[in-house]
């Protein structure tokens, strides 16, 4: 019951933490029309941006965490200008391998000049509290709030100004949004910043609770899209509840099957979604068929 | 030297297969499968399982083939009610899981240690000359395989193929049900990946769960999309350009001083990365394709 208690805890922590570059993957879904691929790598981007702001002397990992989130929004930004808004008119599959490309290119960058040590934050050794067995480690409380804060942000964005709202409209029906009148260009660009953000404070928060090394957002590539065909393609709730379900369920799994079979665990919530309900929890099957 | 030639030969051909196998589900049929890796894992794996275990070659080889094939009969299945992207995530997904499997199932694969002393074929003619007969095994699977492709396409069936790449609804508004061709050249094109991960294991004579990244489907893409994906040349071509990448990456290393062999790596993986984006931004038909956008 306490173990049972304890992965359920963490499991929570990782999904508010994964419903980030989710929800980044869900709006782009929605919006672009491809799963970009390239999520998990700009997680990694922000992660060691982070460690580098700390490695130049920025101390306060906060601080940090706003510079990486700042850089990595702009090279988000930066490859829709140059990249997909190019292969926008191409079939789908031209924007999903030069997300690929993309982010085997950042990958790459990063690993030549950081190298493949793991590397951590500088954040403050805390003892664990212990509730009779039930361990909660105040880094992944912090964790937890950063996440969920962030979350808060992104719904009053998307449900309470005109940017969230031609967003979804645009989600919802392109040619209807186009109609009414709403700037592509502008919310394109304030779209991909919003992903590049989310992705880089979700690349933080992992290397926070693990460790930063160059596999870490590939690595969370397919949880993440299996959360949001989960929870529902286009649908930003969904996207969260999502990531919640899959991360608990795979911290549940780890004492039958060893925490090495998460992925593959993921890998199955994926397949089984998309066979039986591939509309998700509360998708729209026809971005998927 | 010969040697050298002979065993960059080799692998250029294990390459072919791999994007003969890809040409049909991508080139002709328009099915993303971004798990080429994953069939040519469980090819490798069982062939090198039941060759270890005393089967003789030829039918451990049928059994690498069949048994990567019939491995993509859920996938294909699966493939039947998705759109394109989404069967790229799962058969990414499903390369990792497959990866992940056979690093955890030490009772069977030994795990990351891997399987050393894979008998090579015709292992009675020494190591040489085993390896000269491999070449010459393979470029005959190879032609054999390009011939069948090219036959395929000029066939009805062929054309049923490149129509449901093109426009899939007009073909089944004319009363064809193209659902059983689809997984059938899935299941084919996997079968033609599993066959090149047997030959894989029996040249290399050791493999690991490692050798099997998702990396390895990344460079038949490169080399398929580079070639010009949809036809035979394409997709022999695209060995040929992949090899020479892959190999001349190895001499430049010792040209420019102060590289690591693991910076090499990322150099490696970064020029794949470019490749991709550069080559579906600005050719699409391939290198040596149409500059049609």
């Amino acid at each position: 019951m306490i173990q049972f208690l304890n992965l359920l805890i963490n499991g929570i922590t990782e999904g508010l933490v994964v419903a980030l570059p989710a929800l980044a993957m869900t709006l782009v879904m929605g919006v672009n029309r491809f799963p970009n691929a390239a999520t998990g790598d700009f997680m990694t981007t922000g992660a060691f941006m982070a460690v580098g702001a700390q490695l130049l002397g920025v101390q306060s990992l906060v601080l940090a965490t706003f510079l990486a989130a700042l850089i990595t929004a702009m090279l988000s930004a930066a490859s829709y200008e140059l990249i997909f808004k190019k292969l926008a008119r191409q079939p789908m599959i031209a924007s999903l391998l030069a997300a690929i490309g993309l982010g085997f290119l950042l990958r790459s960058v990063i690993s030549f000049f950081a190298g493949h040590d793991q590397r951590t934050f500088n954040v403050p050794l805390v003892r664990a509290w212990n509730f009779d067995g039930i361990r909660i480690l105040p880094t992944d409380l912090a964790i937890a709030g950063a996440a969920l804060g962030c979350l808060a942000v992104v719904f009053i964005l998307l449900y309470r100004t005109s940017f969230g709202r031609q967003l979804r409209a645009v989600s919802d029906n392109p040619d209807l949004a186009r109609a009414s009148g709403i700037r592509a260009r502008k919310l394109m660009i304030g779209l991909w910043l919003l992903v590049g953000v989310l992705s880089a404070i979700g690349g933080v928060l992992l290397g926070m609770k693990a460790v930063v090394m160059p596999e870490l957002g590939w690595d969370h590539l397919i949880p993440a899209f299996a959360a949001m065909v989960l929870g529902g393609i286009g649908s930003p709730v969904g996207a969260v509840i999502g990531a919640l379900l899959m991360s608990v369920a795979q911290e549940l799994s780890v004492p039958l099957l060893g925490p090495s079979y998460k992925l593959v665990l993921s890998f199955g919530v994926l397949a089984l979604v998309l066979m039986v309900r591939p509309a998700g929890l509360m998708g729209r099957v026809d971005l998927i068929r | 030297m010969t040697a050298y030639l002979q065993a960059i030969g080799i692998v250029s051909l294990i390459y072919a297969l791999l994007a003969l196998g890809l040409n049909l589900q991508f080139g002709l049929t328009r099915l993303v499968n971004f798990g080429v890796v994953a069939f040519f894992a469980i090819g490798a794996y069982t062939s090198a399982l039941l060759a270890l275990a005393g089967v003789p070659l030829l039918l451990s080889f049928a059994a690498a083939t069949v048994l990567a094939g019939i491995s993509a009969l859920p996938l294909g299945l699966l493939s039947l009610r998705l759109r394109e992207d989404y069967l790229a995530i799962v058969t990414l997904g499903f390369s990792e899981a497959v990866r992940i499997t056979l690093q955890q199932e030490e009772w069977l694969t030994k795990g990351v240690q891997g399987l050393p002393g894979i008998p090579k074929v015709f292992a009675s003619l020494g190591p040489a000359g085993s390896d000269t007969a491999l070449f010459f095994i393979l470029v005959a699977a190879t032609a054999l395989v390009a011939w069948g492709t090219l036959r395929l396409t000029r066939s009805p069936l062929g054309r049923l193929l490149r129509a449901i790449g093109d426009d899939e609804p007009a073909l089944m508004a004319l009363g064809k049900n193209p659902t059983k061709f689809k997984v059938q050249i899935f299941m084919v094109g996997a079968a033609l990946s599993g066959l090149a991960g047997a030959f894989y294991a029996h040249f290399i004579t050791f493999i690991s769960p490692e050798q099997f990244l998702p990396l390895v489907t990344f460079y038949v893409w490169m080399g398929l999309i580079m070639g010009g994906s949809g036809s035979v040349r394409g997709a022999l071509g695209g060995a040929v350009l992949l090899m020479i990448f892959l190999e001349g990456s190895r001499f430049i290393k010792d040209f420019i001083p102060g590289v690591s062999e693991v910076q090499m790596a990322s150099v490696r993986l970064a020029v794949v990365g470019l490749a991709l984006i550069l080559v579906t931004m600005y050719r699409p038909n391939g290198l040596f394709g149409k500059t049609t956008t």
